[in-house]
Formats: structure tokens, C-alpha cells, sequence
């Protein structure tokens, strides 16, 4: 053979062996994992996974077009660190409604695969109408162009986003235990040391913010004021104001408004509940991921915000009438000792608040009472109580308290 | 096989290189770069100023983040590549191009058809959240048929001359156009039709491509080219050339799925690229020693300008490669994954690797149009700015990822992350002034001066010689494989 015509059947094999590369490439790396995953998610899946509503496909457009996946990754890793942070790994069977993938390769914010239970709605929309509002760090792009005007009228496409939002990691939730033993048996793979991890996350949502009910909130030790005024700066102020009175930018678009830390006093306890477990049913997420000692120091600089005024000692006669007006109207749900575990509360998706761990002072205790607490069950008592009933009623709730005076 | 050259001249009447083309792409590729760029700074801007500017909708963060890249992959280095195509197959072939008409329409569907139309329709709305794939699809068919266009125009001079003794420069435009054709559908419209993680697999693929298989092969294609034809020497082995370029197209196609490595993509593909991903750094030490050597005695900073930036190109190019073998690594991988780090690798490669390399071609090509200004030190500062910019702005980056990655592995709040790393991000954008101020010196460095300049800097530099002379240097493989 020529050495010219060696050099081109040379080339003519090689060039032959590019192009079956590329379709190897397609083949092993496209292809193949397709059918696999295919398999995987016929096997795995629940008979019949919810999948997007109208709504909540527009939201799903809208998530594309703002490029969030370009900083919330929709793709929780088989890797510890991602477990801890996130919940648990994502299932191919996760993911057989979206088109396109959303998975992304940068976070700069948050994993968001377990978002859908993670925060309420009125921290959405506030947080989607200016980020900074209720995180003061926060550096995601505000969207005010989704609403008209404030958090609390959002257009139909802010609806659609958070409806979309509420999606995330919903059909895995919606699954239940069930769903994960009967995706476990399908996966058949008790030697796949990487499988079996989608299995054992502690949690299906880690996420720290996700709110509990009765969480066991670590007992915490004596703490830093400095170091807590610093945290609470940074943390809790956007919503709860610098002061504690409850105008912080994000106090706007909250429904219920957060709470007036000023106007209240609180036990230790309490508010490691609170910090720990969040309010259910509220923008007040959990702050587990601080340390036991930063929600120390976070709770010292919140009790130091409350300025209790000496209430002068109501009359007996008041007293015994706040009794019968709270027997009689509030301890349905606030419990007969002001400990808001009433009959009723298995019925309130937030729970009523708990006077035996904080204190409102007259001021606040009038106001709830006069006007209700909006976006709770709590409504106003003005036309059934005279203003004597909701005087003696607003001294007595502040006898349950049961830290020091 | 000197025949080759004999019909091509470099001097005023050469009559095969569409020398009107050059310059409309080398032109249009700056403009591109300078808007692309700037949708890079305000986004870079927006990370410690999210409510910038009042936070209209077209100018978020997502929207410009799409146009960034979206504008230097199409805009900037799509028109440079172009440009330099324009510019090397004629010589390359001894050919010209199949038409100068087919080339005006080209050039404005890939500038109005593709990218101003694309980046409208992203800052409208318009798009899908793919990456290297953002503009919408009704763009991607334009692509599709800009790159059909292209080969028709670029491929017809190589097969007419013949395919044996053909320059490893060839090998890579003819490579590069036919598989990023093919690869290209896979990033754009597969994962419309295929869903989540299925779909992810075919991305993964097609974000490696579009840098493996369009902008590294015509990137070397040009590191290929401007060595041997500014230094005036054969490239040091032209089997290490060919075996260099077979490497890279049967290795970089299976890297893609290195972008999802501990996910629910079967461990075996994910295996199966991070292996190749090694082995890629291998084939990129064999390019890159064989340019290298081709380089010797034209120093790291060579006088020629165009040679300068080439020459900068290819230490990028081995660093970048060196370190994408790394990260692809589990043990790596599962810390920086997901950090700046990546950012920081990506701009080392487009920014670095890539740009220098378009730069560097099209500095090289202005020069020998005969009739075109080109502004010899305002090049030089743009040089040195860029160079600056680039190590700033990467050693920033990958510090920053780190400093993430830190972060992430510990019980510390999320936010955290994003606290430590605004000091990193502010450096970023300050790095945006050498960068944007050095694409600003390009673009007057090749629009001022007397015209002719460039011819008479050669001439002076490393002489003006025919294309007689300068083609062998390109020599055709067989000279040594046979």
C-alpha cells in the first residue's frame, strides 16, 4: 500500500471511529441512563403522582424565565452535607413531570427540590416582592413587577409562582412512608451503597426553616446579649423592626403580622420553642440552624427588647371577672390555664398563643382583643365583651405567666 | 503538496480571502462582546446590588444572566470564529470559500436572526432555562440552519482540495462543524421532550459539547494556525498534532455527565465521565506541549501581538484542562460542585482559553487585510488588561468557592455562605474594569491607526512573506506521518 493511500484509509478509519465516539457518547451518556431512569421511574413511582396544575405550570414558566435555577439548584445530591441541608436525595420518579429539567449547576441560594412545605405563602409572595424584606441578607433579585404595588396584592402571576413553589418536593411528601417502602422495594438494590441513601435522609425536608409542631427544642444556656443583638439584627429585624415593634419591611405583606416583641415578655423556654420550631401556619420559620448557643444569645437580646411597664395590681373585683370572662370565651383555645392548649386546638393550623410562656403587656393584650389577630381565628371580642370584660380579661391572661416577675 | 498555496497571496490583491467578511464578523464580534459583557457586569453587580436600578424585570439577574453567556458563545465568539474561518480556509485550501453572497447571509442570520433577536427575547421573557441553551427554541432553529449554512460555505474547499495532507488546523474546523451540528439538538430541544432527570442527562451532554466540540476545536484551530504562521516555523510534531486532535473528539463527548456527578444519573455514566474526564487532561497535555514546543523561542509574551495572545491562550488552555480533570473527581467534586469555583473555571475557559484564542485570531487575520486600521500599542494595553482581568477575576472566583464550599460543609445557616462570599463578588465586578476596559482597547486597537497598519507591523516584525512561504509551514500532515 501507498503511503498516500495509507494515510487516507488512516483517516477514513478514524473518522469513522470520531463519529461512533459521539454516538457512544449519546448512546452510554444520554441514551442508556435514559432507559435506566425510564425503568426506575416506572418501578419506583406511585401509581399516580400529582402533577401540575394550570396554575402551577404557569408558575413552573415563570421560575424558567427568571433563571431562579441558575441560583436554586432542584437537585438534592447522594452526599451527606446535601442530606443535612436539604432532606433526602431526589428520585428520578421526582422529576417525570418537568420539562425542561430545572436541576441547575450554582447555588448561590438554597436547594429549593423540598421548598413546597418548607414557608407559608405570605413569606413567599413578601419575600418574591423584596427579598431583603424578610431577609435582610438575602441578595435575590426582587420581582415587585409580579405585584400591584405591595406583597399583599399579588398578581396572578405571583400566585403562579408560589403555587409553583408549593410544588417542590410535593408529589415525594404526598407519597408518604408508603411511597418510600414501595420505592425502596422496587429500587431492589440493599448492596447499592449510594441508592440506599435516597432512603435514610432523617428527614424528607431538613430544611431549618420548615416549621414544627412540637419539636424537641434544645434547653437553653444563659446567653450573649452583644452577640444576640447582632443575630437579631441580622435575622429577625427585617420582620419584627429593630426595636421589636413589629415594623420591620417585611411586617407589611404578613399575615398574621409578627409579633410585638416589645410588648411582650417571655420565659427562656419559650422562645427556644418558638426559635426552634418556628409558628406553624406562620412566616415565623425555624431557626435550627443556628447553634443552641446563637439561639441563646438571639433569645437574651429578644427578652431584653420587651419594656414590661409595673402594671399597678388590678382590683379584686377585676380579677374575678377576668376569670369568668376568660373560663367563659378564651379557654377553649387558650387552655383553662392560659397555656393555649385548649380543646379546640387540634382544630387551628397556628396555634393560640401560649400565656404561660409569654406575657403580653395591657396594651397588646387590649389590642388582640379589640381587633382580633388577622390571618388567625382569634377575631375581635368588641362586640360580645363590654370594654369592663375586655379590660378584666386583658389583666388576667397576664397572670399565667410564669417566668420571673 | 506546496501546490497548495500557489494560487493564494497575503499582499493587497489577494483575491481568495473574503477580506470584507473578516471584518464584518471581527467587527460584529466585538460589538457582541462589549453588550455581552456588559450583561455579564451588571449581573455580576447585581449579586451585592440586587435592587438595582429599580428592579425592572428585563434587567433581573436571571435575564441577564441567560444574555451573559448566551451573547460570548454566539455573539462574540461565534463571529470571531467566523471571522478566522474566513480568514484560514482560503489559506488553509488554497480555496475560497463557496460564496461571498452565501456569506452575507450568513453573517445576518447569525447576527439578526440569532443573537440581537435572542437576547430580546430573553430580556422579554422568552427562553428556556438550559444551560449554554437559553434562547428560546424558535432561535435554535436558526442555529441549526446558520451551522448548515456554514458548513456549505467552509467544508466544500477542504473536500474539493482533498482530505490527505491535510493540516491538523483543518481537522478541527471540519470536526468542529459537522459534530456541533450534531450535538447541538441534544442541549436545545431534547430536554423540552425529555423530562427531569432523563432530560438532565442529554444537557450534560450538550453543556459539554458546546464548549468540547464547538469553541475547543475551533479555538485550537486557531492556536493551530497563528503559531506556525506568525513564527515561521512548522508546529513542532505534526503527529502529536493528529493525535492530539483524535483524542479530543473521541474523549470530550464523553465528559458531559461530569456535570451531575452524585445524582440519580446511574453511577456507571457518571463513572464513565469523570474516567474520560481524566483522561482528557492527558490529551490536553499532548495539544498543549506540542503547541508549546512550536512556540519556543518566541518566549511566554512573544512581540507579535496576535502570537501574544495565542500563546496565552494555550497556557490557559493546559491550566483549565488540568484543572476540569480535577474537579471532575468525586472527592473534588462534592465540595466545589455548585460554588464560584466552577464560575471561576468557566471564565478561565471562555474567557482565558477561549478568548485569548479568538483575540489572538482575529488580531492576526486583521492584520494581513490589507486595507483595514489596526492600532498597534492601544493593542498591546489591551493585552495586558485583559491578562490582568483574567487572573483577577478567576483567582477571586476559586478563592470564593472555596471559602463557599468551607461554609457548606459545616452545620453553619445557608446564608452564611452567601455573607462570605459578597466581599469575593465585589472583586469580581472590580476585575470587570481591566476586562471591560481591555475588549474596549480591542475594539479601538482594531478601528484606529492608519489603514494598512497591521501589513507594515508584520513586515516589520516577522517579515511579509507570500503565502507561498507560509503555507508549508502549515505543512500538510503527510509531510512527516508518511
Amino acid at each position: 500500500m501507498s503511503g498516500g493511500r495509507f494515510v487516507r484509509m488512516s483517516y477514513v478509519v478514524a473518522s469513522v471511529c470520531g463519529v461512533l465516539f459521539f454516538v457512544m457518547s449519546v448512546a452510554l451518556l444520554g441514551i442508556w441512563p435514559g432507559r435506566v431512569l425510564e425503568n426506575q421511574t416506572r418501578l419506583m413511582s406511585p401509581p399516580h403522582p400529582l402533577g401540575l396544575s394550570v396554575s402551577e405550570k404557569r408558575g413552573r414558566v415563570i421560575y424558567s424565565r427568571e433563571g431562579c435555577a441558575y441560583c436554586h439548584t432542584q437537585q438534592i445530591r447522594y452526599l451527606d452535607s446535601d442530606m443535612a441541608r436539604f432532606g433526602a436525595p431526589t428520585l428520578a420518579w421526582e422529576t417525570r413531570f418537568d420539562y425542561p429539567h430545572l436541576w441547575g449547576t450554582r447555588r448561590i441560594g438554597p436547594d429549593l427540590s423540598r421548598e413546597g412545605s418548607s414557608r407559608s405563602e405570605d413569606w413567599q409572595l413578601s419575600h418574591l416582592f423584596e427579598p431583603r424584606s424578610v431577609v435582610a441578607d438575602s441578595v435575590m433579585p426582587a420581582y415587585p413587577s409580579l405585584f400591584d404595588g405591595s406583597p399583599d396584592r399579588p398578581r396572578q402571576e405571583a400566585r403562579d409562582l408560589v403555587a409553583y413553589l408549593g410544588t417542590l418536593g410535593r408529589a415525594r411528601e404526598l407519597a408518604g412512608p408508603e411511597g418510600e417502602a414501595h420505592a425502596r422495594t422496587a429500587c431492589n438494590c440493599p448492596d447499592d451503597e449510594m441508592a440506599q441513601m435516597a432512603f435514610h435522609a432523617a428527614a424528607l425536608n431538613a430544611s431549618p426553616a420548615r416549621t414544627l409542631r412540637n419539636g424537641a427544642a434544645p434547653k437553653l444556656p444563659a446567653g450573649n446579649l452583644e452577640h444576640g443583638r447582632e443575630l437579631y439584627t441580622s435575622n429577625c429585624a427585617s420582620c419584627h423592626g429593630g426595636r421589636g415593634d413589629a415594623d420591620g419591611p417585611g411586617a407589611a405583606g404578613l399575615h398574621p403580622k409578627p409579633t410585638n416583641l416589645a410588648g411582650h415578655e417571655y420565659t427562656s423556654d419559650r422562645l427556644g420553642q418558638v426559635l426552634w420550631n418556628g409558628v406553624a401556619g406562620t412566616a415565623m420559620p425555624g431557626w435550627r440552624d443556628l447553634s443552641t448557643q446563637d439561639l441563646a444569645d438571639l433569645a437574651q437580646a429578644v427578652r431584653a427588647l420587651s419594656t414590661p411597664q409595673r402594671e399597678p395590681a388590678p382590683p379584686q373585683g377585676l380579677v374575678d371577672l377576668g376569670a369568668h370572662v376568660y373560663a367563659a370565651n378564651c379557654s377553649q383555645c387558650h387552655g383553662e390555664h392560659g397555656a393555649g392548649d385548649g380543646s379546640a386546638v387540634s382544630e387551628l393550623s397556628i396555634p393560640p398563643a401560649d400565656f404561660r410562656g409569654g406575657r403580653p403587656s395591657v396594651a397588646e393584650s387590649l389590642r388582640a382583643l379589640r381587633n382580633g389577630v388577622e390571618g388567625t381565628k382569634m377575631a375581635p371580642w368588641t362586640g360580645r365583651l363590654n370594654e369592663a370584660e375586655l379590660s378584666a380579661v386583658a389583666y388576667y391572661v397576664r397572670s399565667f405567666f410564669q417566668g420571673a416577675q | 503538496m506546496v501546490s497548495v498555496a500557489q494560487n493564494v497571496s497575503l499582499s493587497a490583491d489577494a483575491p481568495t480571502v473574503e477580506t470584507r467578511l473578516v471584518y464584518a464578523h471581527g467587527l460584529a464580534a466585538i460589538i457582541t462582546l462589549l453588550i455581552a459583557v456588559t450583561f455579564g457586569i451588571l449581573a455580576s453587580i447585581e449579586l451585592f446590588v440586587p435592587d438595582l436600578a429599580g428592579n425592572p424585570v428585563w434587567l433581573s439577574w436571571g435575564r441577564l444572566r441567560y444574555d451573559h453567556t448566551q451573547g460570548i458563545l454566539f455573539g462574540w465568539l461565534g463571529n470571531a470564529f467566523l471571522a478566522f474561518l474566513y480568514h484560514a480556509v482560503p489559506l488553509l485550501t488554497g480555496r475560497r470559500v463557496t460564496s461571498a453572497r452565501l456569506g452575507q447571509w450568513l453573517f445576518g442570520l447569525w447576527n439578526f436572526a440569532v443573537v440581537f433577536p435572542g437576547w430580546i427575547l430573553v430580556l422579554a421573557g422568552f427562553s428556556q432555562p438550559l444551560e449554554w441553551a437559553e434562547f428560546p427554541m424558535v432561535i435554535d432553529a436558526f442555529v441549526v440552519l446558520a451551522l448548515v449554512l456554514a458548513i456549505i460555505q467552509f467544508l466544500p474547499p477542504f473536500f474539493w482540495r482533498g482530505l490527505e495532507d491535510l493540516y491538523v488546523s483543518s481537522w478541527y474546523v471540519i470536526g468542529s462543524l459537522i459534530f456541533t451540528l450534531l450535538a447541538y439538538p441534544m442541549g436545545n430541544f431534547v430536554p423540552e421532550l425529555v423530562p427531569g432527570a432523563r432530560g438532565a442527562a442529554f444537557s450534560g451532554l450538550w453543556i459539554h459539547d458546546a464548549v468540547g466540540l464547538f469553541v475547543t476545536p475551533l479555538a485550537l484551530a486557531i492556536l493551530y494556525f497563528v503559531i506556525p504562521a506568525a513564527t515561521r516555523r512548522p508546529i513542532f510534531s505534526h503527529f502529536l498534532s493528529m493525535l492530539g486532535f483524535w483524542l479530543l473528539f473521541f474523549l470530550y463527548p464523553l465528559n458531559g455527565t461530569h456535570h451531575y456527578i452524585f445524582s440519580v444519573i446511574p453511577m456507571n455514566a457518571q463513572i464513565g465521565a469523570i474516567t474520560a474526564s481524566a483522561l482528557l487532561g492527558v490529551d490536553v497535555i499532548i495539544v498543549v506541549a506540542n503547541l508549546l514546543l512550536s512556540l519556543r523561542g518566541s518566549g511566554v509574551f512573544p512581540r507579535d501581538v496576535g502570537l501574544r495572545f495565542v500563546a496565552m491562550s494555550t497556557i490557559f488552555y493546559l491550566v483549565v484542562s488540568i484543572q476540569g480533570s480535577i474537579q471532575a473527581q468525586m472527592a473534588v467534586n462534592q465540595a466545589i460542585h455548585f460554588s464560584d469555583w466552577v464560575i471561576g473555571h468557566s471564565h478561565l475557559a471562555m474567557l482565558g482559553f477561549a478568548t485569548f484564542a479568538a483575540a489572538g485570531g482575529l488580531v492576526h487575520a486583521w492584520q494581513r487585510i490589507p486595507w483595514a486600521r489596526y492600532n498597534e500599542p492601544v493593542l498591546e494595553v489591551a493585552y495586558w488588561l485583559l491578562f490582568a482581568g483574567v487572573v483577577m477575576m478567576v483567582t477571586d472566583l476559586t478563592i470564593a468557592g472555596l471559602v463557599e464550599a468551607h461554609v457548606w460543609q459545616s452545620a453553619a445557616p445557608w446564608l452564611d455562605s452567601v455573607r462570605a462570599a459578597k466581599p469575593y463578588w465585589i472583586i469580581r465586578t472590580a476585575s470587570a474594569v481591566p476586562i471591560g476596559a481591555g475588549f474596549l482597547a480591542l475594539l479601538v486597537g482594531l478601528t484606529t491607526g492608519s489603514k494598512g497598519a497591521g501589513l507594515r507591523e508584520v513586515e516589520k516584525t516577522i517579515g511579509l512573506e507570500p503565502v507561498q512561504q507560509i503555507a508549508p509551514t502549515l505543512a500538510p500532515v503527510a509531510s512527516e506521518a508518511s
